[in-house]
């Protein structure tokens, strides 16, 4: 019986292994992984993989480290501040070079930065910045002035008149606010715009179509909509044309694939263009730089631009 | 005769999980040389404290034959509302004494729908897990909350004689939780009420009151782990913990306790747990990507279960 | 001429276990055939195995003189052969004519079940069972009795040449269970061949032709019914001489112990009243739904009463729960063992001690030693065969089940026990030594009130009969004066 027992357990835990070991083949880094590789390493600690903007960051970042002769490590959050923390704490474990973090919450990273700065690690950020903790350079779009953009371009379709929705994404996400600082900015300028409704859709295209059919519902005129990224405004559309509305603007930020598409067919009315891969490599670089112990700057805004038909 | 005892009253119920979170320490062992240090360890434990005193609740709720969905949401209550507290400048220690009385209260009210209203627990504790995240919610408007006094941060971040504080708490949780189920009347009620609500009620215990206490300590731990997490990242996140509910039930299983309830130990789920840190530790270590970690994990835990059932069927 | 059924030579090992050795079995149309036996002595096994639920090691299945393999039960069924279990299979949340045809619903043209089909063929097997079953009742809304035709109309539903009945009349009314012989002896006259097993012996000896005995999974013997003793059978069961069936020892009766005074529930209790002594032994007789358990459950506090009073020892007690009942020293064994008595997956020992716990604890924790002595004492004092206090009590045969049900309450050290069929489900032997603990409680001045649906048992434990009917009592009487007779005309309400 103990013995039947026993081998019974050691299948068990044979399995769990069995299990473990074809997960990493299927990955497909099983065997990669045991290569000494001399590259220096650096880490990359992005918020989520679910966005196309930041596999766009990631590959950018990928390319300019494979180009770089760095090695780059890459960890995804899916969207959790406490993710994020055990994934930088596991980054320090593997004794990086540098940190690249992309953070889920401005404020939540600062504990993570922080034990990075103890473990002696440089800190870089890219899109959202850190609220605290020591980084040595921050890398994001200019959010203000692509707010601006979006909101100059509004004001000038609309005439100056009517009545805009605005689709907020992760509350306190320093991209939200800065984008919205700079589009309330701009309508602020003409008199004839009112915001009739603000709500936030956690930049997510579900949620954005969410929300944007419960506004629809609420609001029987709305002339054009400002969503914080391009997945919120792709839902957005969805929930229009289900909605069978039309003559409804939409504009995005961040000109995706998808978005640059909807706004060459004539959907979308315009995005305004980061360059999440010129961000990836823009860090990566930044990066090589910090290693090499030459002097970077405190903040490097990444130019922006409007995207339209 | 004597094996049976032993299988009973001991921490761990049988050695497969034990075995299996063994090998998979070796075999992280040979692939990454940073997998075994003191200082990953450590790590790797702090990491997995948060759901481990999580899944110690969701164990005794289990084991009544019950489940809790609310945890996550729970602990993002009590994460922010002590927070708040806290930047409004209150104290500290009432402060976490009023988050952890909520985690509580939330978990209370969980038990009360069970054994008052008679719903069953997946749909009270659903229904408290979507009401907890919305006040969380309203609470924060949506918003992070910051600005806590520096000492807070001791209680996710500081150390005990070189021991994270988090894996201290664990460790006094889970001791104090083991002596509980085994060494107490209220421990065998648990064990009772999962095994047989009715003989058990007949045997003239309580059995509604046995379940309150369960859903409240669920809650109550729960919330003490939202205060762990706030203090970790210095800030309570409104949507912290969601999905954490089946890590939690994940950790149980897979430390061999039964879903129909009656049968389980306490270090089947720590064990549970820690299986599945080292996963995420080692896939992380190991540069895995994300998307396929998922997939090890869901792997992992559907042939532990199933191996298990086999075993306990053959 | 070749029997329908011949079987010998089966032999089944489980791990560890021999649970069949060598043994022979055979059935001949039309015969009523009783497979005897106490728990664990393989008759179970024996009848998975001929209906395709286990695989034989070794041995031979004929049927009509050819040799068949059966591997699973829809290949016994094509042969059929159909059992009908103890514990029935049907879904409470369908109709009785879709549990009949589950699985082989009758299609109409288009592939969609053809319901008027299905409900013209269930009433006409409704019909010729003799039931008032209508095809369209909902299966959790018919008595015990009402859902054993209707595992009996499925098993009659397809073509059946050799019907298993594994105590099918353990649930079962008088009335109910006369109302099964009948159908049992018109399908024998038809040409079927039944095997049945029971425990109740006095079945046995009525409906029966033979009777084979099995013990600890070999073969004992076949005799014809008609020449069988009763002595004999326990003897070739047992393997001893079991001297007494109902040994009941007269011992000295003291004062009053418990006294029930009106207790009501409107449309289930009326005015029950009556009174046991320290040392009596009070028989409850009455059909199935005359309120007995309901009576029991009232005084113990699991279901409350509306009004009425409880006395123990003169003293008038509040009742409310299980726990009152308990500090008032009143204990109930429940009639349903499994789901109300015994919480199966914990050891024996955790079920002993689950209603006295408190006496176990030290300083907050459950002391292990003051447990483990309880328990040894009560092993020891109870004869339960157990491998050690640490068994899992679902290991346990049904008559050592029993009596961990019965050591949790003496180790409450009630003054008052009520039990509920104490000897359902228990096999002659243990059946004898619960009746043993009964004498030695009784001895100890315990007042023991017994509920049972076996007269015999009724007769030959008590010292006083108390007879219900519809949530009365109507009827009460000396057990010197009681027979059969007087107690069913009690029962079926016809005296006042």
């Amino acid at each position: 019986m103990f013995q039947q027992m026993r081998k019974k357990s050691l299948g068990i835990a044979l399995l769990l292994v069995a299990a473990f070991c074809f997960s990493l083949l299927t990955a497909g880094c099983g065997g990669a992984k045991k290569e000494e590789s001399k590259k220096p390493v650096v880490g990359l600690a992005i918020s989520t993989l679910n966005n196309p903007f930041f596999v766009d960051l990631r590959d950018g970042a990928k390319a300019a480290a494979a180009a770089n002769g760095l090695e780059l490590v890459v960890m995804d959050a899916q969207n959790d501040a406490s993710k994020q923390m055990a994934n930088i704490e596991n980054l320090i474990q593997q004794k990086v070079s540098v940190i690249i973090i992309n953070p889920v919450d401005s404020k939540a990273i600062v504990p993570a930065v922080e034990a990075a700065n103890k473990a002696n690690i440089p800190v870089i950020t890219v899109d959202r910045s850190a609220a605290g903790g020591k980084v040595v350079s921050a890398i994001a779009s200019d959010n203000v002035a692509g707010g601006k953009l979006a909101g100059q371009f509004m004001v000038e379709k609309l005439s100056g008149k009517g009545k805009v929705v605005e689709l907020e994404g992760i509350p306190g996400a320093s991209a939200a606010v800065d984008r919205g600082a700079g589009f309330n900015a701009a309508i602020k300028a003409a008199a004839g715009i009112a915001v009739v409704a603000k709500q936030p859709a956690d930049f997510d295209r579900a949620k954005g179509m969410k929300v944007m059919e419960n506004i629809l519902q609420a609001n029987p005129e709305v002339n054009a909509v400002f969503a914080h990224n391009d997945e919120m405004a792709l839902g957005a559309l969805e929930a229009i044309k289900a909605a069978k509305r039309t003559g409804i603007l939409v504009v995005g930020f961040d000109a995706t694939a998808d978005a640059t598409k909807a706004v060459n067919e004539g959907v979308l009315a315009a995005t305004v263009a980061q360059k999440p891969k010129e961000m990836g490599k823009i860090a990566i670089e930044t990066a090589k730089k910090v290693m090499a112990k030459e002097s970077v700057p405190a903040t490097i805004p990444v130019g922006l631009e409007l995207v339209k038909k | 005769m004597s094996e049976e005892k032993k299988t009973r009253f001991a921490f761990v119920r049988n050695l497969g999980p034990l075995l299996g979170l063994i090998i998979l320490c070796i075999v992280l062992t040979g692939m990454s040389d940073r997998f075994l240090t003191m200082d990953n360890l450590l790590n790797v434990t702090r990491q997995v404290s948060i759901n481990a005193v999580i899944s110690v609740g969701m164990t005794l709720v289990i084991l009544t034959g019950g489940i809790d969905l609310s945890v996550g949401s729970i602990l993002a209550f009590s994460g922010s509302i002590t927070a708040g507290l806290l930047s409004g400048g209150q104290a500290l220690l009432p402060a976490i004494a009023i988050g952890v009385a909520a985690g509580a209260a939330m978990g209370l009210v969980n038990g009360l729908l069970i054994t008052r209203a008679g719903i069953p627990p997946f749909i009270a504790t659903l229904g408290v897990m979507t009401a907890a995240r919305g006040f969380t919610l309203v609470y924060t408007d949506g918003r992070p909350i910051t600005g806590m006094q520096e000492a807070f941060r001791f209680l996710g971040g500081g150390y005990i004689a070189g021991i994270p504080v988090p894996v201290v708490i664990m460790l006094v949780i889970f001791i104090a939780a083991h002596i509980m189920l085994t060494k107490t009347k209220f421990g065998r009620y648990i064990y009772a009420v999962g095994g047989n609500e009715e003989a058990t009620r007949l045997s003239g215990i309580d059995t509604k009151k046995i379940l309150l206490a369960v859903y409240t300590l669920a809650g109550l731990l729960a919330g003490f782990s939202g205060i762990i997490m706030a203090s970790r990242l210095n800030s309570a996140q409104p949507t912290a913990g969601a999905g954490f509910e089946l890590d939690a039930i994940a950790a149980v299983v897979l430390g061999g306790t039964s879903l129909s309830g009656g049968v389980g130990t306490i270090g089947g789920t720590l064990i549970g747990a820690l299986i599945i840190g080292i996963l995420d530790n080692g896939l992380n270590l190991l540069n895995v990507s994300s998307f396929y970690q998922q997939v090890a994990k869901g792997v992992v835990i559907l042939l532990a279960v199933y191996v298990d059932k086999k075993r306990k069927g053959g | 001429m070749t029997p329908l059924l011949g079987m010998s030579g089966i032999s089944k090992t489980f791990p560890g276990v021999k649970a069949l050795q060598h043994v022979d079995f055979s059935l001949r149309s039309g015969e009523i055939h009783a497979l005897l036996g106490e728990n664990g002595a393989g008759k179970s096994t024996l009848m998975k195995i001929l209906s395709g639920v286990y695989q034989k090691d070794a041995g031979e299945i004929r049927i009509n003189g050819e040799t068949v393999e059966i591997a699973n039960p829809k290949q016994a069924e094509a042969h059929g052969i159909t059992i009908i279990h103890q514990e029935m299979n049907l879904i409470p949340g369908l109709t009785v004519m879709e549990n009949i045809f589950l699985g082989r619903e009758p299609a109409n043209f288009l592939g969609f079940i053809d319901w008027g089909e299905m409900k013209r063929r269930t009433e006409a097997l409704l019909k010729s069972l003799g039931t008032t079953i209508a095809a369209t009742d909902i299966v959790s809304g018919l008595s015990i009795g009402e859902q054993q035709m209707v595992e009996i109309a499925k098993a009659l539903s397809v073509e059946t040449k050799v019907l298993i009945m594994d105590e099918p009349t353990a649930a079962l009314t008088e009335r109910e269970t006369e109302c099964l012989f009948a159908i049992m002896r018109q399908l024998a006259a038809d040409g079927v061949g039944i095997i049945y097993i029971s425990h109740r012996m006095e079945e046995l000896f009525a409906l029966s032709d033979r009777i084979t005995i099995l013990r600890d999974g070999t073969y004992v013997g076949t005799v014809e019914t008609k020449t069988a003793v009763f002595d004999q059978l326990i003897k070739m069961m047992v393997g001893r001489d079991v001297t007494e069936r109902f040994p009941k020892q007269t011992v000295p009766i003291g004062g009053e112990v418990l006294r029930v005074e009106n207790l009501s529930r409107p449309g289930v209790l009326h005015n029950i009243t009556f009174s046991v002594r320290a040392g009596e032994i009070v028989g409850v007789a009455g059909l199935m739904g005359a309120g007995r358990t309901e009576m029991a459950r009232a005084i113990f506090g699991a279901d409350q009463a509306d009004t009425g009073a409880v006395y123990v020892e003169g003293q008038k007690r509040t009742i409310t729960c299980p726990a009152d009942a308990i500090a008032a020293g009143i204990g109930l064994i429940t009639e349903d063992r499994k789901h109300q008595g015994l919480i199966l997956g914990l050891s024996v020992g955790e079920n002993m001690t689950l209603a006295s716990l408190d006496k176990c604890v030290r300083g907050g924790l459950i002391c292990g030693e003051a447990e483990n002595e309880v328990v040894a004492e009560h092993i020891e004092k109870l004869k339960i065969r157990t491998p050690g206090a640490a068994q899992l009590v679902k290991n346990l045969s049904g008559g050592n089940q029993q009596k961990v049900v019965i050591a949790k309450w003496l180790t409450t050290c009630p003054k008052v026990l009520i039990m509920d069929e104490p000897t359902r489900g228990v096999d002659v032997g243990a059946k004898a030594e619960i009746y043993q603990i009964m004498n030695m409680l009784a001895a100890a001045g315990v007042a023991i009130i017994m509920i049972s649906s076996e007269l015999p048992e009724i007769l030959g434990m008590s010292d006083r009969v108390v007879v219900m009917s519809q949530g009365r009592i109507a009827g009460e009487l000396p057990t010197r004066e009681a027979t059969q007779e007087k107690i069913m005309a009690y029962a079926a309400g016809g005296s006042e």
